[in-house]
């Protein structure tokens, strides 16, 4: 067990921040590349720049905005996500880890906050999950992917608040960390492949949708060429 | 404000189809819009290549890869659509709708897509499908109102105008906007209204003739002037339906005694190309280019008109030269101009009754031109009231996206599509409704007569002909004789 242990903190944490690192980079430099392209290629130049740093804003620490539609399910995501991103990056033990893996650490969470907000996080994760199951349209348009999330990305808060707080045998101790270790490690590795990758793109949306709409000049030209339509009339 | 959905009754009604079940047969394609006689063999090959085609030519795959990522899944946007909110059908939840086109995109143009597709031998691309674009993505009004609400900042307009693209390229495109387009680039009379020259001067000078007895002033319409500092293309429907609107903007050049000038070589600002091909919104501009360099003007103005001034505002530049386009103004904002700059007087009392504005999509959605209409209304109807919500988050007429000229889904455009609008509308209980747009205008004059709402839709130009205070220089009296001869 203690093998499995080690093995599971040592390469293999490694080796899946690795693949969540570089996915991540991979598809951010790929949505870069594409909108600068894009931008090289389009006739028009001009973007709207205030209108989408407003909006980019906006989305980011979406207290405004949010509450004008599904209200409850909108609080419920936000309180989510601030679980979601503080305790894995500012947890005391986890900080420990990133300092013996990158050499540095940083500012770390109260312990009592730390737990207040893997509680929440997990009672927000159930919610967001009824809240999709609960409403028809979300079901219609949910893949199952976007059902699974909330309760994956719940089980490593569930096996760390164990390790952390209860007064467990050393047996449950060692599977709880097992499962905590193991199922982060998953999903680092998916990361970068499923809906999670918003993490690291959405904050590009804005300036994405704005670019797509700067078409280059000759279209008409080109796409007619190529499906052999030149000269062919309206 | 309601939000209620339709009744059976209404769906009914709102879903009939003037197309004959024959056509619909030989055509194999069951939609509501008349579409003209296209190849229907091996459909979903012939979309496949138009998709590849525009994607290599155009700049929609780094979107598309990008909206295939972020997608949250979250239905906010169901919760935006006045579509979606008026026929509770779950298809048209915006997310769903675009769904139809990435999936596409996904499984016939992402290498994970392809593989998947070879392993699970699935997933191609079927009549069906297309049936199904060819009906969803023409449900939708293109109003981009969507767009404000998705965190994921999904763009459903782009997506939307992307699938009316490849539809097009495959001959799927509602045969109204064709055919209006087809008279503009090839016809004749160069307009999507096909009007004679001739007949524009006659009407011109008509419009002068009224407007010197109703106000006796001489207000003119000034035909190819060259080096006019604006060259002006309205909707060239306007020609025909508002004259009302035209003469309050030639009322404001007198006003102010800036030169502009309409072109009799090409005079008109509609781009259906705009809705459903990028090809047609190219060839479309550039006309509005040539002409102003014909006439030598400084500066292209638009009319009242939501999408003319988008597509040229944005695609001139794109099509036309980069930074050294012509610059592009909207009349609105030439009007707000010169009255902030005190060459325009108003009655302060000109307009009693109850006022509303609503904001065309294409020119507010993004907070482009939402105060200077205000402004200029508050300045003479003292009892100007607002609908909610409204500027960016206004609520489409139901004829956006060029499904107004569709007069074949009237039905569809003012049970559903206008659904919201008119339940707004009613709320203010206004006397007239602003709608500085040639679309929004036809559209919501149906709705209100459909949903039978007493009031008057009007552009703004139409009341500021009537508030309009002229310098006493420019009174001039009519000379009786010529009054008499007519009389005669
Ligand atoms: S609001 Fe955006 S992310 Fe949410 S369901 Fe709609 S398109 Fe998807
Ligand atoms: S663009 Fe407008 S009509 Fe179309 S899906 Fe979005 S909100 Fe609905």
């Amino acid at each position: 067990m203690d093998a499995f242990l080690d093995f599971a903190r040592g390469p293999l944490f490694r080796v899946s921040l690795a693949v969540m690192l570089l996915g991540l980079l991979r598809i951010l430099a790929l949505d870069i590349f594409g909108a600068v392209e894009a931008y090289r290629k389009a006739g028009d130049k001009t973007l709207p720049w205030r209108f989408i740093v407003r909006r980019t804003l906006m989305w980011l620490v979406p207290v405004n905005r949010v509450f004008t539609r599904r209200p409850a399910y909108s609080l419920f995501s936000i309180l989510f996500h601030v679980g979601l991103l503080l305790v894995p990056i500012f947890l005391y033990a986890h900080v420990e880890l990133w300092r013996g893996v990158i050499g540095f650490g940083w500012w770390t969470l109260p312990k009592e906050w730390a737990d207040w907000l893997t509680i929440s996080t997990i009672v927000f994760a159930l919610a967001l999950f009824v809240g999709r199951v609960g409403s028809v349209a979300s079901r219609f348009i949910s893949r199952k992917q976007d059902y699974l999330w909330p309760l994956v990305l719940v089980i490593p808060f569930v096996s760390g608040y164990i390790c952390a707080n209860l007064n467990v045998g050393p047996a449950t101790y060692q599977i709880s960390m097992l499962v905590h270790i193991l199922s982060a490690e998953v999903i680092f590795i998916l990361l970068p492949f499923t809906k999670l990758a918003h993490c690291i793109l959405t904050p590009l949306s804005q300036v994405i949708s704005n670019v797509a709409w700067k078409f280059p000049a000759g279209t008409d030209d080109d796409v007619c060429t190529t499906l052999n339509k030149k000269g062919a009339p309206v | 404000m309601s939000t209620g959905q339709i009744t059976a009754e209404e769906r009914q009604k709102a879903f009939v189809s003037t197309r004959k079940p024959e056509v619909i047969e030989k055509q194999k394609l069951d939609v509501r819009y008349h579409i003209e006689d296209f190849d229907i063999n091996d459909r979903p090959r012939q979309f496949l290549e138009a998709f590849a085609a525009i994607l290599k030519h155009s700049n929609y795959r780094m979107a598309l890869d990008h909206f295939i990522r972020v997608s949250a899944k979250c239905s906010r946007c169901a919760t935006t659509c006045q579509v979606y909110q008026a026929t509770g059908d779950l298809k048209d939840i915006p997310c769903y709708r675009s769904e139809l086109l990435l999936s596409v995109y996904r499984r016939h143009f992402t290498m994970g897509g392809i593989l998947r597709g070879r392993v699970t031998g699935s997933g191609y691309l079927t009549d069906e499908k297309i049936q199904e674009m060819a009906e969803s993505f023409y449900n939708c009004t293109a109003c981009r109102r969507c767009v404000n609400d998705c965190p994921s900042g999904i763009d459903h307009g782009l997506v939307t105008h992307l699938g009316r693209y490849i539809l097009s390229e495959i001959g799927i495109a509602p045969r109204a906007l064709v055919v209006s387009t087809r008279e503009q680039l090839e016809g004749t009379s160069g307009n999507t209204s096909a009007i004679p020259v001739p007949a524009l001067v006659d009407t011109l000078e008509f419009l002068s003739e009224d407007m010197l007895e109703e106000k006796s002033v001489d207000i003119k319409f000034p035909l190819d002037v060259e080096g006019a500092d604006y060259v002006f293309f309205p909707a060239v429907s306007d020609f025909l339906m508002e004259a009302e609107t035209l003469m309050g903007i030639a009322a404001v050049f007198t006003a102010t005694g800036d030169s502009w000038t309409t072109g009799t070589g090409y005079f008109d600002g509609i781009n259906y190309g705009l809705f459903y091909s990028d090809r047609i919104l190219e060839r479309v501009v550039k006309k509005i280019d040539v002409e102003t360099k014909r006439l030598k003007g400084k500066t292209v103005l638009i009319g009242e008109c939501g999408h003319a001034s988008r597509s040229a505002k944005l695609f001139l530049p794109t099509y036309c030269g980069g930074e050294d386009a012509f610059p592009v103004i909207n009349i609105m904002e030439y009007t707000h101009r010169v009255w902030k700059e005190g060459k325009l007087k108003l009655d302060p009392n000109g307009i009693t009754e109850k006022v509303t504005y609503h904001d065309p999509c294409n020119i507010a959605r993004q907070g482009w031109i939402i105060d200077e209409p205000r402004e200029l209304l508050k300045a003479f109807c003292p009892n100007f009231v607002e609908m909610t919500p409204k500027g960016e988050d206004n609520i489409c007429c139901g004829g956006g996206g060029g499904t107004v000229s569709l007069d074949e889904i009237r039905a569809y455009r003012t049970t559903i599509g206008g659904k919201l609008k008119a339940d707004q509308i009613r709320a203010t209980g206004c006397k007239y409704l602003v709608a500085p747009c040639a679309n929004c205008k036809k559209q919501l004059k149906e709705l209100v007569e459909d949903q039978e709402i007493d009031c008057e839709v009007v552009g703004l130009h139409d009341l500021i002909y009537k508030a309009i205070i002229f310098d006493d220089s420019l009174i001039v009296a009519i000379p009786e004789d010529d009054n008499s001869e007519e009389d005669k």
